[in-house]
């Protein structure tokens, strides 16, 4: 179920009074929400049902074992078999068709047949979130952070659907006991939901959509006949527009989450504000970042090590990383480009300590310059995430070398306004959201009524028709 | 917390995701990291959490929290609201929807109350944007590709260097099966969303050439059957009007087999159903062949789904026969050998060109992904070479 649909808004009416009418009986609401998350997965695919279970059971018996052994190397073996399990079903789901095309072409050149099937495995909606969610469960437990749940509040944890879809990827030691105890009934936090929703349709329906259509969808389309300023501002409308597809749907997760009494951790923070690649990823996406971190780049030595091994863990980390996004070459070099880039900044930080240099110092020149480049290296990175396979991208790069002295209608006044005024919102200081949010919560009912409808009436009427799918939906 | 439209939405103030943050790798575990942000200023702090005073933890956000049932009261007042201003575009996306019960209940709720959102002149502020009643997605009217005549510096192809055939005309019409950079050959693409894939793949194709000058007219969720939802007859004549086109493709009806709406309805797949698509089929090779241009109709693929292919079996026979009775201009082509098994079945593989195995559909078994749209792409491209077209 999309949330931006009347299907879903009669879904969360009903999903919100059930939460709130069982909240005293633990029980049965664990029940509802359990039911209630697996008809709004079910909406899609009912078989896909039966894939969230079966990675449930995997990782709620898989997470007992661990935590019943005794022994320590029976507990690491218990893990890893259990992790290894639940990566088998993703690996399955998501990579068996790009392994095998991949394989069967390098065997048929070698001569040597084609030694695995050829089959087209459809790939079930939010397999690579709730496996993340999985390990976080079964990994914590093996760390001795987190003490096995119950089956049903475990249920709920992996099931839950304002995070099922596309996150944010939720730790068990910060949902399950927001899970366990009762949420207050008369304390909702309602302004600041309502404003989540609100602004992450804004964000999804108006601004990624117009983006998409006005600039980045005809230049990826057909990048030889597009200028160089329109190759540009693809780019950097791609930028705007995943960022306003993602955190928008982020937003209105956490939003709704809010509505039911429960609090998300943090998914995004004005990532292109970042000065680094790796100030960039603290701010991206950062509950996989995290996961990455804490899940795979330390347990491989992090920068513990040298310098060679640091840069060896981080290439690893990012190309997994950019291969989680998808089974296809393009996400392998995007995420392989953040892999170099990091690691050269990584190089340069150490040699400047071993040589004992002072920090530079910071000027707004400097910040400004580091925020631009930044940005500018992001969005190379965007142009191979978003294209079909390579020779689009040397097509749409190339325009950057060949398209110069040609007209751009596409870079009209509003375009530039809509990519230009996106970008620098992110240095709008929250503080005043959130003084605007309080003084929204002052207002009288009928105020807040008509504001709400209007917001809404606004978004739908400047809006396309049928609104596409998240692209992380695809992840 | 920063605010990426004043608005991204956490609760972990401060919290660093990013790599190389937590040196501990001691029993794999990171320590919690309580470090400040890199770029850490007022913007960065999150608005849950600034305003929580540590002796009793109550918010000092300055938000009035509210209980559960005022604020489903607040929702539901606020929804209706909205429905109720926005009722006749409901009801006209409630009209234009496939036929089926679904239609039918959207119609019955939204249809009084569009009436008295019209009769009481609040349907004018939505009326007022233009936007009650907007068009689905796709390309949004023409995309073109490839060299503008008169202007291009490109090089002829290699066909029509080896003709000997001078890269610009003077006075002679140029013919359009040798065409040059200065008077490239105008082909249009038109098709609902598999026929987007495809044309995408032969724009660029095309345009690749430097002697041809493609345009590209794709809208997904569209066909011949429902013309109340996008008018692909009045769609096309445009598009003609607008690129005098010499080659018009097309490759449309994966959203055809459904009711054609009435009243009465008439019930899809009937005799009198198969009589009016043939009648749209017609008419729709009529105008794009109406300035003498080629016709290339790419028929559709086998699909995973066994109903939807038989279906599109249907369809394709339908169209084969009008296009025998229009060729020419008219040449249809069929993807069930090209995209499908020897037998003409579903698969998502086959072998292009350059003997490489190539995933040709996306999982929901319709769709082309990138190689499947290129497969088909080439073949369009063989029929135009074989049709004598020197690109």
């Amino acid at each position: 179920m999309l949330f931006p649909t009347i299907d879903f808004a009669i879904f969360f009416a009903v999903a919100f009074t059930v939460n709130w009418l069982l909240n005293p009986y633990a029980g049965p609401w664990k029940l509802a929400m359990i039911g209630l998350s697996y008809v709004f997965y079910g909406w899609v695919g009912w078989s896909y049902c039966l894939l969230l279970f079966a990675t449930t059971a995997v990782a709620f018996v898989g997470g007992n074992v661990t935590a019943s052994m005794r022994n320590d190397r029976a507990r690491r073996t218990t893990m890893i078999v259990t992790v290894a399990a639940l990566l088998g079903i993703l690996g399955w789901f998501k990579y068996y068709g790009f392994v095998s095309v991949n394989l069967d072409n390098v065997t048929r050149t070698l001569g040597m047949g084609q030694p695995v099937p050829l089959l087209q495995v459809a790939l079930p909606i939010a397999i690579s979130f709730f496996t993340f969610m999985a390990i976080i469960y079964v990994i914590d437990i093996y760390r001795r952070k987190l003490e096995p749940a119950k089956p049903l509040d475990f249920a709920v944890y992996l099931s839950f659907f304002p995070h099922l879809l596309a996150g944010p990827i939720v730790r068990g030691t910060e949902l399950l006991p927001q899970i366990r105890r009762r949420r207050d009934p008369d304390n909702i936090d309602y302004s600041r939901a309502f404003w989540l929703i609100l602004a992450g349709l804004f964000k999804k329906v108006v601004i990624s959509s117009y983006v998409s259509a006005n600039i980045v969808q005809p230049v990826f389309t057909s990048p030889s006949q597009h200028s160089a300023p329109e190759a540009i501002f693809a780019a950097w409308g791609y930028a705007v527009q995943i960022y306003c597809d993602f955190s928008g749907y982020t937003d209105i997760a956490i939003g709704l989450a809010l509505l039911l009494g429960f609090r998300f951790p943090q998914n995004f923070n004005a990532p292109y504000t970042a000065r680094t690649l790796q100030d960039f990823w603290r701010r991206w996406h950062m509950t996989l970042s995290r996961w990455l971190r804490d899940y795979l780049y330390i347990p491989l030595g992090g920068n513990a090590g040298n310098g060679v091994t640091t840069v060896r863990n981080i290439m690893i980390t990012m190309v997994l990383g950019g291969l989680w996004h998808g089974a296809a070459w393009t996400f392998v070099i995007w995420g392989a480009l953040h892999g170099v880039g990091q690691s050269v900044g990584h190089i340069r930080r150490t040699v400047r300590e071993r040589k004992g240099l002072p920090p530079v110092a910071d000027g707004p020149v400097r910040i400004w310059v580091q925020r631009f480049l930044t940005f500018q290296f992001v969005c190379l990175g965007w142009v191979f995430f978003n294209a079909t396979g390579v020779s689009q991208v040397l097509d749409v790069l190339g325009r950057l070398f060949s398209g110069w002295g040609e007209p751009s209608p596409l870079v009209t006044p509003l375009l530039v306004l809509v990519v230009v005024g996106t970008l620098l919102s992110q240095f709008v200081p929250p503080i005043s959201v959130s003084r605007l949010q309080a003084g929204f919560s002052r207002l009288h009912t009928a105020w807040q009524v008509g504001l709400l409808g209007f917001a809404l009436l606004g978004i739908t009427t400047f809006g396309p028709v049928g609104v596409a799918p998240f692209i992380y939906y695809r992840f | 917390m920063g605010m990426g439209m004043g608005m991204d939405a956490g609760m972990d103030a401060g919290t660093d995701a990013g790599m190389e943050m937590d040196t501990d790798t001691d029993a794999g575990v990171p320590a919690p990291s309580t470090a400040p942000p890199t770029v850490g200023r007022e913007r960065d702090v999150d608005p849950d959490t600034a305003w929580v005073t540590a002796e009793d933890g109550r918010p000092r956000d300055g938000r009035v929290r509210l209980p559960w049932t005022r604020v489903l009261l607040l929702g539901v007042l606020a929804f209706a609201l909205w429905f109720f201003l926005f009722a006749p575009t409901l009801e006209h996306n409630a009209q234009v929807s496939p036929v089926g019960t679904r239609r039918t209940i959207s119609l019955d709720i939204t249809r009084p109350i569009a009436a008295l959102s019209r009769a009481l002149q609040l349907s004018r502020i939505v009326s007022v944007t233009g936007r009650e009643n907007d068009q689905p997605g796709g390309t949004d009217g023409l995309i073109i590709s490839g060299p503008r005549p008169g202007t291009s510096k490109q090089q002829p192809s290699i066909a029509t260097r080896q003709l000997g055939v001078p890269a610009t005309t003077t006075t002679v019409p140029p013919n359009p099966k040798l065409p040059t950079a200065a008077t490239p050959l105008r082909v249009l693409i038109v098709g609902d969303s598999i026929g987007l894939d495809m044309g995408g793949a032969l724009q660029s194709d095309l345009a690749g050439t430097g002697i041809v000058n493609a345009a590209l007219d794709g809208r997904e969720s569209t066909g011949l059957t429902r013309p109340d939802y996008f008018n692909w007859p009045a769609e096309l004549a445009n598009d003609i009007k607008a690129d005098s086109p010499q080659v018009v493709v097309v490759m449309i009806g994966a959203n055809d087999a459904q009711d054609f709406l009435g009243p009465p309805d008439t019930p899809y797949a009937s005799p009198a159903w198969n009589g009016l698509y043939t009648q749209r089929v017609s008419q729709f090779m009529q105008i794009a062949s109406s300035t003498h241009a080629n016709v290339i109709w790419v028929g559709m693929p086998p699909m995973q789904n066994p109903t939807l292919s038989g279906q599109m079996v249907d369809l394709n026979t339908i169209v084969k026969q009008q296009a025998a009775a229009f060729k020419p201009p008219v040449t249809f082509i069929d993807t069930d050998k090209s995209l499908g098994t020897p037998t003409g079945g579903y698969t998502a593989f086959t072998t292009n060109a350059a003997g490489q195995i190539v995933n040709t559909r996306t999982p929901d078994g319709t769709h082309l992904t990138p190689g499947g749209s290129q497969v088909v792409a080439q073949q369009v491209i063989a029929e135009l070479v074989s049709q004598g077209y020197h690109i």
